[in-house]
């Protein structure tokens, strides 16, 4: 037998207090009598059970010494191990991935019940006994490092939370290994999860699982994004995934928001174990200067996991542009700027030009002009070219180009028909050899030469068309609005822009040092680097004065697929399995019998008392 | 007891007060004597002397000298000699009262309306006496305790009931345990002319009573015992852990008392109780047991009369 609270029977020390109180005479209540004479007869007769009435006062302390011990004990904490040289050491791994928040019929969420069979496990832990607490979600985390202390154990398991990714748990039980392998004694790994898996055979240390749950039924969003439109870059395209995993047919709807505003609703039907994909376009617009292109797909039917019910993704609201075109005066240029709605421009004289101009615009549109200390290493802002651009080279001029090569998949000549276009003359151009940074690409050309380019370097681009525009019959096209547009949209794109699906939780995501990030509302900073979000939102990722978001949802089908939980299971939880660590008296530590006798027998002794049968 | 304690010596004597109806009703009542009495008086109560009531008696031969008027003439004419009549010589009776004022007479449960037995005792003794009166007995009181207290002086008439009353309203304090043969043997020594003795008392006397009773019998005097006891002493509830305080004495006893502590006092109380009322009928004296949760008007109109000492 050992004691895991040997401090305790230092208690014994107030035995004494015990028999001294024995000794002690009882306060008596006065009483006042017409005679004693009856009394002391009554009294004479007493005194022959002297001897009875001794027994009885031993009897009293007897059981209160005894009541004492039995307290003494269970405060002690005695229990039986077979293993007491040694020790032993458990690693309680808890399932801490998205699907462990599904909410059982008895309205206990999966992870909650893993806590309590957890609290069973660390109520058992002592100087030889030694627990650690693993989590496994996206990857394994020590919760709890190896500990005797019992209320170290259960303040850490109460603040534990699952979280909103996915995972495995091998990665879980390796480190769990791991951490046992040089300790002594007794070793196990005990595994609170939805899903146990086979164990490895041939494994060294014993792993235990135990299912905390039963098969549910589950609806899920398991894929949601956006993209913007190859054809009309304005207008978001949505896809949706919903996946029914379910023994029974389910009709539910979706509910499309963008920035809590209700913007569309979906309508599934889905047989069991079907998904079905739907691709809505929307044109999102700014409605308010604060918006920022949240949206949120959400599940109208509630369900056993309320985490992949709801989903995210950003989308690109519309930017307005800000042109400025230097020009001596160009007809057809100002006509299609001021059909945008979204450019606002402004044009100045090829004289009034000063190059700190070209970083408080979008785009510049140099008409004609080349600014005279101009130079690829000091360019600043986006800009394009008509006619006569720094790419220009020496030679004489191409007359009458035809376009024999057009590039329809760059982005400045998406829908962009240049059939039957006729050029008068054309400047003629060279991708420059020295130009430290640039990327150039010709996606329009005449028989090889070059009648456009475009360039970028980091966050900055540049467009030459080799043509002035009313040297040809272009504008009298729809191409030439199409062209124009496409290449200030181009031009004007953020270089991170574009890319609106929703992250995964518990994905790694790579971050600038400096930057941090937030989760959204809650302001929750994140510094760490890389960022693993683990619950699913809009986190805020600051960079500098720049501000982007990411949304993150759960996006797991083996998370969402709640069906095969405990398909493998062991045994029920409350009842805790025989260990060689453990002594297995009915599932209750030896310290409750104790306890409880301590309890039955203070009972007695207050019924012998109220019956006179002890003093 | 459950909450119910007790309280001695610290009771103010409740007024003696009789109404006009009950002084009435006891004025049709007589007290029995089972013995006759050389009184001193002429009254009602026949005696063993030939004197000059109504009452025939006997007849004598004729003396000379005796009164003419006493010759039955009848006899003459039918024997031819003279005879003369005897009556008998009606006189008062002694009624003695012997009153215990110990402290233990005085003690009253707290929580209760019920009189001491000191006022029940009282009560009785004033009714009893006014009954003497009435039927022109001579009637004295004494008080006893530890020995024997002062008495009232011998009262004949109902004239002298207020006087009575007066005695009764002036208990004295006598200290000590009750000792009823000291008191009994004063009694006896002082007292010339025998009569009826009522001893009212709980007779809580740790050497006994049986010694001082005969003593009274021993006297030639017609004993009347009327034992006053309150339920509470009968019947006591209290249980715990206890300091008993003895009312006349200072005396304290730790009892822890339970239902099987209880039960043992009652069967020597009910013991004592029986004890004494079987000694009184053996040695022909009349017993009553005069609880003080009975009105003392019941005990006058009822309880005495059947208990054979009124009539």
């Amino acid at each position: 037998m050992t004691f895991l609270n040997f401090w305790a029977l230092s208690f014994a020390a107030l035995a004494p207090v015990i028999v001294l109180l024995y000794l002690l005479k009882i306060r008596r209540k006065p009483h006042a009598v017409s005679t004693l004479m009856f009394w002391e007869r009554v009294l004479q007769e007493n005194r022959r059970r002297a001897l009875f009435q001794r027994l009885r006062n031993l009897l009293s302390l007897l059981l209160h010494l005894l009541i004492f011990a039995l307290i003494l004990l269970a405060l002690a904490r005695p229990t039986f191990d077979r293993i007491i040289r040694e020790g032993s050491s458990v690693v309680v791994i808890l399932d801490a991935r998205a699907r462990m928040q599904a909410i059982e019929p008895n309205g206990e969420s999966r992870f909650a019940a893993a806590i309590r069979a957890a609290q069973e496990y660390t109520g058992q832990a002592g100087e030889l006994r030694q627990i650690a607490i693993l989590t496994a979600d996206a990857e394994p985390r020590i919760a709890v490092p190896f500990s005797g202390d019992e209320k170290l154990l259960r303040e850490r398991l109460s603040q534990l939370r699952a979280t909103d990714a996915g995972g495995s748990l091998e990665p879980a039980i390796a480190l769990a290994t791991n951490l046992l392998a040089s300790r002594a004694g007794d070793r196990r790994i005990v595994v609170l999860t939805d899903r146990p898996q086979p164990v490895t055979p041939g494994s060294i240390i014993p792993v235990e699982h135990i299912s905390v749950a039963s098969p549910l039924p589950n609806v899920a969003i398991t894929r949601f994004a956006a993209r913007p439109m190859l054809a009309s870059p304005e207008t978001t395209e949505l896809m949706l995934e919903v996946a029914n995993f379910g023994p029974a047919p389910i009709d539910t709807e979706v509910e499309i928001a963008l920035d809590g505003r209700r913007i569309d609703v979906r309508p599934f039907r889905l047989a069991p174990g079907q998904r079905s994909v739907q691709i809505t376009p929307i044109l999102p617009t700014a409605r308010e200067a604060a918006q920022r292109g949240w949206i949120t797909a959400r599940l109208g039917t509630p369900d056993a996991l309320t985490v992949d019910d709801t989903a995210y993704a950003t989308v690109a609201l519309p930017q307005k542009l800000s042109v400025l075109l230097i020009s001596e005066g160009s007809w057809f240029l100002e006509k299609v700027l001021s059909s945008y709605s979204r450019v606002t421009y402004e044009l100045l004289a090829p004289t009034a030009f000063r190059v700190e101009l070209a970083a408080q615009f979008d785009v510049v549109i140099f008409d004609q002009f080349v600014p005279a200390d101009w130079s690829w290493e000091s360019m600043s802002g986006n800009a394009l070219f008509v006619g006569k651009s720094p790419l220009t080279r020496e030679g004489p001029p191409l007359l009458q180009p035809l376009v024999t090569a057009s590039d329809r998949e760059h982005a400045v000549l998406r829908n962009v028909n240049f059939d039957n276009v006729s050029i008068a003359t054309a400047a003629p151009m060279e991708i420059p050899k020295e130009a430290p940074g640039w990327r150039f690409e010709q996606p329009l050309e005449s028989s090889g030469a070059p009648l456009m380019i475009t360039g970028v370097r980091a966050a900055q681009r540049v467009a030459a068309l080799a043509f002035d525009v009313e040297q040809s019959d272009l504008p009298l096209r729809v191409a030439f609005p199409l062209l124009v547009s496409n290449t200030l949209q181009w031009l004007g794109q953020s270089p991170e822009g574009g890319d609106f699906s929703s992250v995964p939780a518990g994905a790694l995501i790579p971050l600038a040092p400096g930057d941090t990030a937030a989760l959204e509302p809650s302001q929750e900073r994140l510094s760490v680097n890389p960022l693993q979000p683990l619950r699913n939102g809009f986190y805020s990722l600051r960079s500098g004065e720049k501000e982007s978001w990411l949304p993150v949802s759960t996006f797991d089908a083996a998370e969402s697929d709640l069906t095969t939980a405990a398909s493998l299971s062991s045994r029920p939880v409350t009842t805790l399995p025989p260990a060689p660590w453990v002594l297995p008296v009915s599932g209750l530590p030896f310290w409750h019998y104790l306890a409880l006798a301590a309890l039955a027998l203070f009972t007695w002794e207050w019924w012998l008392f109220h019956r006179r049968q002890t003093e | 007891m459950d909450g119910q304690g007790y309280r001695a010596l610290d009771t103010a004597p409740a007024p003696l007060l009789f109404d006009s109806k009950f002084l009435a009703k006891l004025e049709q009542l007589h007290i029995l004597s089972r013995r006759a009495f050389r009184g001193a008086n002429r009254a009602d109560r026949p005696t063993r002397q030939i004197g000059t009531s109504l009452e025939f008696a006997d007849y004598r031969n004729y003396a000379p000298g005796d009164d003419l008027r006493t010759i039955d003439w009848n006899v003459y004419g039918r024997l031819d000699r003279l005879f003369v009549k005897l009556f008998e010589q009606e006189q008062d009776l002694h009624v003695y009262f012997l009153l215990d004022a110990s402290a233990s007479m005085r003690w009253k449960p707290v929580g209760t309306s019920r009189p001491s037995k000191l006022d029940q005792m009282r009560h009785i003794a004033a009714s009893l006496a006014y009954i003497a009166l009435a039927n022109l007995d001579r009637a004295k009181l004494l008080w006893f305790g530890s020995a024997l207290g002062s008495g009232s002086p011998m009262a004949r008439g109902k004239a002298h009931f207020h006087e009575i009353l007066g005695f009764l309203r002036q208990p004295p304090e006598l200290s000590g345990t009750t000792d009823l043969r000291q008191s009994m043997r004063a009694f006896t020594q002082q007292t010339k002319r025998r009569g009826l003795v009522f001893v009212l008392s709980d007779f809580f006397d740790p050497i006994g009573y049986e010694e001082p009773l005969a003593l009274l019998q021993y006297e030639q005097c017609d004993v009347q015992v009327v034992q006053i006891l309150d339920p509470l002493e009968l019947n006591p509830a209290a249980t715990g852990d206890l300091r008993l305080l003895e009312s006349e004495s200072d005396i304290a006893l730790e009892v822890t008392a339970d239902a099987g502590l209880l039960a043992r006092y009652q069967e020597e109380m009910q013991r004592f109780t029986s004890g004494l009322s079987e000694h009184c009928r053996r040695r022909g004296m009349s017993y009553i047991h005069a609880s003080t949760e009975v009105p003392f008007e019941d005990v006058a109109l009822r309880v005495l009369r059947n208990g054979l000492i009124l009539k």
